[in-house]
């Protein structure tokens, strides 16, 4: 049985948004509630996969798991150990066990650093090793993600898009990390390299036995790589289950219509006329007045088709995760 | 084909000049396309295969050096018929040894007084384009509706400031933003990804081009928003009857829009023909390059199996230096022996295999 190596609990992280000088009093301050909620545990050697639109909090949610953010309320234990509320000093020594593959690796790689650079320093700050050493590590990183030893000593801008992610990749194994955030690794790379990236990011799991909590939103991959998926929106998790699930046999409506609406761009693929599946509204969600209730109800075909209950939009009876069998859990009143 | 082809690109070629490695980038090295009038054409391809370069080429919005060499790009509509590269041929010197290029000569200015005379009437009237980043296309300090307005006063009859709002916020509505006329006084910061995204496609089309290029509409979006942005280009093209080239990496937009598909590598056409054929798993005969391309995406068996996904070795192709032989040569996967000193040796030229399936490859040449 692999141990649990993250567990997540009611995890909430709430942005103050100022605006104006009246700001500065509390009672003008707005509070954006960017992640709302969110409790999951993660096994070791396993993949949890994060979907959803952007700006439903997923990116949030990695970081505040890295302390990158400091949680508003909830608790987050790593191996045992509550880091919600440890201090500055010890965010080190916890940074060496879990790191996070950033999103945009021209903004995360310094332009004006060489490679071995930007890899020898992520290594000597977490480890106080001999040059000698270093090299060697570099040496068995560059193996591992299969970059040329030529690239050493070019700079960000030289290298192409799967290259860049695959320092990226580097740097975050230099340390040793053991849990890894991987924010969208594969978005904005040509097919051909995604297809290399995400074997690599297998390959590594394997090796190495790291556990991963893979944010994308690119469903395909995520539910080729992923062992169980959470679905986000608006904050909350509100469905998660094992992936093959997700994808089948999707519990929550919005779910449906996110996997739906990749199915329909494969009807051609296979032939058949596109399945006119209702696609929901045009709403873009607004963070700053959510819905009482379910949030998705806005948005949401069977809230609709059943006549706009009121126990959907009732902030008594907002919907929260419950298990529906086969460790698959829905946040829906009426679970498709 | 029978009808006449609105836009025929034959043998394209935009080099790059990069000062630090003293040499050309042979962004585009010989297309050669056809678009028929009421089709969309979508091409895939890596990126820094060409794709975009070969439509801000035919736009002739190259500003870089020396940028447009040579080709032809023969365009008819019903209102214009001429060739976009006409008699500037003349203006370029091009010397080549082996195979290399050595230098090129471009008087830009003549270039440019002749090309500007030629696309004035064509550009954004005749042939509109959708950018990439629709958010750093659009200028951050106007409206989004007074872009448009833009467009239309510019390109349409309609010139009443009323008439050209009017105008403007029937496009915003058809392209399905809602409350057009709050969005027509937003500026472009305010509008989400998708809705930006949308606008361009607006503005595009306000002008009532008879040719529109369509570059990465989708990239960068959401699955539930790409799916509506191509639901929309559907949509429109079944109204409008409107012929596009459609650009993209994500085959999966590709084979929903398109009627013919041109696959691009290292700045040619690899392949050309029917999307139903190129794209689908059942066809046999496809380019080595396609058939690789098409396996690196997670298939719905992969994801079953959890299997591994199918890369293509070795890195896209360098245009500074192009090989001799077939430029997919160092990385393909279906060399057989009896052909390999071809592939090694010479370049295949864009053959039609079967009718109206266009190849560049030995393994289907007798």
């Amino acid at each position: 049985m692999p141990k649990t190596i993250l567990e997540v609990i009611d995890l909430k992280k709430h942005f103050i948004h100022r605006r104006g000088l009246l700001s500065s009093f509390k009672e003008h301050r707005q509070s954006i509630p960017a992640v709302d909620g969110a409790s999951f545990y993660l096994k070791e050697n396993e993949t949890l996969g994060l979907v959803g639109e952007s700006g439903c909090g997923k990116t949030t949610i990695g970081r505040t798991i890295l302390r990158l953010e400091k949680p508003t309320s909830g608790k987050i234990i790593f191996e045992g150990k509550d880091i919600t509320n440890i201090a500055t000093g010890e965010l080190g020594q916890l940074r060496s066990q879990m790191q996070m593959i950033f999103q945009d690796l021209d903004a995360a790689l310094n332009p004006k650093m060489h490679v071995r650079d930007i890899l020898s320093e992520a290594i000597t700050v977490h480890h106080r090793i001999s040059d000698a050493e270093v090299d060697r590590r570099i040496g068995d990183l560059l193996e591992q993600v299969k970059l040329k030893r030529s690239k050493l000593s070019s700079f960000p801008h030289e290298l192409s898009g799967g290259e860049k992610r695959r320092v990226g990749v580097a740097r975050v194994l230099s340390v040793g990390a053991k849990f890894i955030v991987a924010d969208e690794p594969t978005s904005a790379l040509d097919v051909s390299i995604q297809a290399q990236v995400v074997n690599l990011l297998r390959d590594l799991q394997k090796q190495l036995g790291l556990s991963y909590l893979f944010i994308s939103h690119d469903l395909r991959v995520v539910e080729l790589i992923s062992h169980k998926v959470a679905v986000m929106y608006l904050g909350k998790i509100v469905e998660m289950g094992l992936s093959d699930r997700i994808a089948n046999k999707p519990g929550h409506p919005y779910t449906h219509i996110l996997w739906s609406s990749l199915v329909e761009k494969q009807s051609r693929e296979t032939g058949q006329k596109a399945k006119s599946i209702q696609v929901g509204r045009w709403g873009v969600f607004d963070f700053e007045r959510p819905t009482a209730g379910c949030r998705f109800a806005p948005r949401c075909p069977v809230y609709d088709s059943k006549g706009r209950p009121t126990l959907c939009i009732d902030p008594v009876t907002e919907p929260q995760l419950r298990d529906i069998g086969e460790a698959h859990q829905v946040a829906c009143h009426f679970p498709l | 084909m029978t009808t006449v082809p609105i836009l025929k690109i034959e043998d394209l070629r935009t080099y790059f000049y990069s000062r630090s490695k003293q040499a050309f980038i042979r962004s585009v090295d010989g297309v050669s396309l056809e678009i028929a009038k009421g089709e969309t054409l979508g091409v895939v391809g890596e990126s820094g295969s060409g794709k975009t370069i070969t439509a801000l080429s035919i736009l002739g919005l190259i500003s870089a050096r020396p940028g447009v060499i040579s080709g032809r790009i023969g365009f008819q509509s019903d209102r214009i018929q001429k060739n976009l590269l006409q008699d500037l041929g003349d203006f370029v010197n091009l010397t080549a040894r082996d195979g290399k290029i050595m230098e090129v000569t471009k008087d830009v200015a003549g270039w440019e007084r002749n090309a500007e005379r030629i696309m004035s009437q064509v550009r954004g009237k005749e042939i509109a384009m959708t950018f990439q980043n629709p958010k750093s296309s659009f200028s951050p300090f106007t409206s989004v509706g007074k872009q448009i307005t833009e467009a239309i006063r510019l390109h349409t009859p309609k010139k009443t400031e009323l008439e050209v709002k009017e105008c403007a916020i029937t496009w915003l509505d058809r392209v399905k933003i809602d409350s057009p006329r709050l969005r027509f006084d937003n500026y472009p910061y305010g509008l989400s990804g998708g809705m930006c995204q949308r606008a361009m496609i607006a503005m595009a089309l306000a002008s009532e081009p008879s040719f529109l290029i369509a570059d990465e509409p989708t990239t960068g979006l959401d699955a539930t928003i790409q799916s509506k942005i191509v639901d929309l280009l559907m949509e429109l093209k079944s109204e409008l009857g409107i012929t596009a080239m459609l650009i993209s990496h994500d085959i999966s937009v590709i084979s929903r829009l398109s009627d013919r598909v041109a696959v691009m590598y290292g700045g040619t056409v690899f392949e050309y023909g029917p999307a139903k054929d190129i794209l689908s798993t059942g066809f046999e005969s496809k380019h080595p390059y396609t058939s690789a391309l098409l396996a690196s995406i997670p298939s719905t068996k992969n994801i079953k199996e959890k299997g591994y996904l199918q890369v293509i070795e070795g890195d896209v192709l360098d245009t500074i230096n192009i090989p001799e032989g077939c430029r997919f040569y160092g990385r393909c996967n279906r060399v057989t022996e009896s052909i390999r000193e071809r592939c090694a040796r010479h370049e295949p030229d864009l053959r039609e295999t079967e009718s109206g399936h266009k190849m560049r490859c030995w393994l289907y040449f007798d």
